[in-house]
């Protein structure tokens, strides 16, 4: 079918008024959580994935599409004044939007982050519009064994690649891949690792894990450590961009998307990558080098910003079309299509096209509506910095028990939050990366049963692997990410 | 950072590890056309913990880890602060199925920004502190009624309550 009608029949779904509505309280609740310390995006959609059990899917996934998409936005906000990355990929942003922010020009850094998240993201989300049904009808020829190269070759670039150090990266992974095997085995319905608790014989809720690592865990780790730090709000001003700081921002915006969306739909994730690279970029094209880590650059929060934003939003590729999260947010996305029944993959354009179609529609729309509560209404959002951290981090205990205690109205899952709170400490202070502990853990144990599957095809031969020319190109691509990083740091030090 | 806090993880690690080796072998076999059972990735993952968490030890001890990145934060932590935000997790998951949502995620409320607060070193002392305690169960409850509300009523999710009437 044409992609023009199928997704005008998006946008009739999508912009219904309750469809609206749903867009609108998700955009402002991600906005209000990126701008607030202690919650991100995955943390709130994990919260809220009770929802599920009442509210019909393609309302529910438009809803968290907006606070994923939100938290974007009001992560910028708070890089920008206050210096606080949320996540990593925000780094960059804080790196040269809290250097103009200083030099009083965070009016200027707020408007070309937003207007760059803007047109970063609809171009995206054109590209996903054309790119994603061919995706998906190129998928379907793939079989469990291309399926379980591609997700080791997620798991290896989350693991192993993406952060600062491998060893801790695939330790974080494995510790996932062990929160995954508790429960019941999918095939031969085995029991493993329940220790005799009823609890755990339908596994962990990625909602548990997710909450505790994050929510709880930073709520910990600001008692245990951060009681005495203290941070200073640099005053937004007007949010306004001079003729020059457009000229300057607008080739920035469109070099960022070039780079983050190839990065988002590949599956191997992360927005890190690109937004370092946008950096990098930017800082060597850029006639005013000497702003760069001085005053602060336009350039330097424009790109970063639009390559983020592409990225984040191209992930969406292989997250519906191959049931690939790339991010922690697409993962606990994914758990809620299961939590309906429907299983993510080249089958969802056929089966579930009203559902894919809203998505895609209300991510236009979304975009619209971030870019209206952002701009002007930017001074609104700053106010919630004021909230004392006492209160804040002690509310978000609240609404963590509702998430966690919502979900399986079981007791015993507090006291389990409370366990991975302190894990999700540990983690912290040593420096440990936490998106590879989720991603293990929701991948796991589909990468498990596409690998028994496929050696299933294959009789038992592990060469089933090597048989077919997907599955050994992907193999490829995974030895080379391995071996890549290595070989690049040993020629760059010969230079 | 000190050495011994990455050395103890690491043996953490590879204690994990051998706790998963020890359970795995409990794991039927079965393999079936697969050739390998469900038991073969727990091997794996306890196979790659025990690795990896030697390897952590060895270089905590050979001078420490590589690329870590300073934690932000206190050098010492604040353990007392820490223990009262815990035992509020404690006390919400002990009691919420008695007392309902709205009491225990109050009584949470009060013993985390207790816990918040000395971290602080904003914590009242003294009969200052009864009435600084007073307000936050108001604070609390201010904020799980809502949220209680809104679950039960408009998202007919389940909650425990004191009574059954779904308000409180």
């Amino acid at each position: 079918m044409d992609i023009a009608t199928q997704l005008l029949a998006g946008f009739a779904t999508a912009a219904t008024p309750i469809n609206l509505l749903w867009a609108f309280v998700g955009c402002a609740i991600g906005t209000a959580i990126g701008v607030l310390p202690g919650l991100g995006p995955a943390v709130t959609v994990a919260m809220l994935l009770p929802i599920t059990a009442q509210v019909e899917p393609t309302a529910s996934m438009i809803f968290f599409a907006g606070i994923y998409y939100g938290a974007m936005y009001g992560g910028s906000t708070t890089s920008i004044l206050l210096n606080t990355p949320g996540e990593t990929a925000t780094m960059v942003t804080a790196m040269e939007g809290f250097k103009m922010a200083r030099s009083g020009r965070a009016g200027a850094a707020l408007a070309t982050s937003a207007i760059g998240s803007f047109v970063a993201g609809t171009i995206a989300t054109v590209l996903v519009t054309l790119f994603a049904p061919w995706v998906a009808h190129a998928a379907v020829q793939l079989g469990p064994p291309e399926y379980f190269c591609l997700m080791l070759l997620a798991f290896t670039t989350v693991s192993a690649v993406l952060g600062k150090s491998a060893l801790r990266g695939i330790t974080a992974l494995f510790i996932g891949l062990a929160i995954g095997l508790v429960g019941i085995d999918q095939i031969t319905a085995a029991v493993r690792y329940t220790g005799g608790v009823p609890e755990f014989m339908d596994g962990i809720e990625v909602v548990l894990v997710a909450v505790g690592l994050f929510a709880v865990g930073e709520a910990l780790y600001t008692a245990l450590y951060e009681g005495k730090s203290s941070n200073t709000i640099q005053p937004s001003g007007r949010v306004h961009m001079s003729r020059q700081d457009w000229r300057r921002s607008w080739p920035a915006w469109l070099r960022g998307t070039a780079l983050g969306f190839p990065f988002g739909t590949i599956p191997a994730g992360g927005a890190e990558i690109p937004t370092f690279l946008s950096y990098a970029t930017e800082r060597k094209l850029s006639k005013h080098p000497e702003e760069f880590g001085t005053t602060g650059a336009i350039e330097g929060v424009a790109g970063p910003e639009a390559a983020n934003n592409a990225s984040v939003t191209a992930a969406l590729v292989p997250m519906l079309t191959l049931g690939i999260p790339t991010t922690v947010t697409a993962a606990i996305m994914l758990s809620a299509l299961q939590n309906y029944g429907i299983q993510a993959g080249p089958q969802l354009f056929t089966n579930s096209a009203n559902l894919v179609w809203a998505l895609i529609a209300s991510l236009y729309i979304g975009n619209v509506m971030l870019l209206v509560l952002n701009l002007p209404l930017v001074g609104l959002w700053v106010k919630l910095l004021q909230i004392p951290r006492a209160p804040l981090y002690a509310g978000i205990l609240i609404f963590a028990t509702v998430g966690v205690y919502g979900m399986r109205q079981s007791a015993f899952d507090l006291f389990l939050m409370l366990g991975t709170g302190l894990l999700g400490l540990a983690l912290r202070r040593l420096d440990f990366p936490t998106a590879p502990v989720i991603v293990g853990m929701i991948m796991g144990p589909l990468a498990e049963a596409q690998m028994r599957n496929a050696l299933s095809i294959g009789e038992g031969r592990w060469s089933v692997f090597l048989e077919r020319p997907v599955s050994v190109v992907l193999l490829g691509v995974v030895l080379a990410v391995l071996v890549a990083p290595a070989l690049w740091r040993r020629l760059a030090r010969r230079r | 950072m000190a050495v011994q806090p990455q050395a103890l993880a690491g043996l953490g690690v590879a204690g994990l590890g051998g706790l998963l080796a020890w359970g795995a072998v409990d794991i039927p076999s079965d393999a079936g056309y697969a050739g390998v059972g469900p038991n073969f990735l727990p091997w794996v993952v306890a196979t790659a913990l025990l690795v990896c968490g030697a390897l952590l030890t060895l270089q905590a001890l050979r001078g420490g880890w590589k690329n870590v990145e300073a934690p932000s934060g206190a050098e010492a932590g604040d353990w007392r602060a820490l223990a009262w935000v815990a035992a509020g997790i404690v006390v919400n998951a002990a009691l919420i199925t008695r007392l309902g949502f709205i009491p225990a995620c109050a009584l949470c409320y009060v013993l985390a920004v207790r816990g918040l607060r000395l971290s602080e070193g904003k914590a009242a002392q003294g009969a200052a502190a009864l009435t600084q305690a007073c307000t936050d169960v108001l604070v609390g409850a201010a904020i799980a009624a809502p949220v209680f509300w809104i679950f039960t009523k408009l998202l007919n999710i389940s909650l425990p309550g004191l009574t059954a009437s779904g308000w409180l």
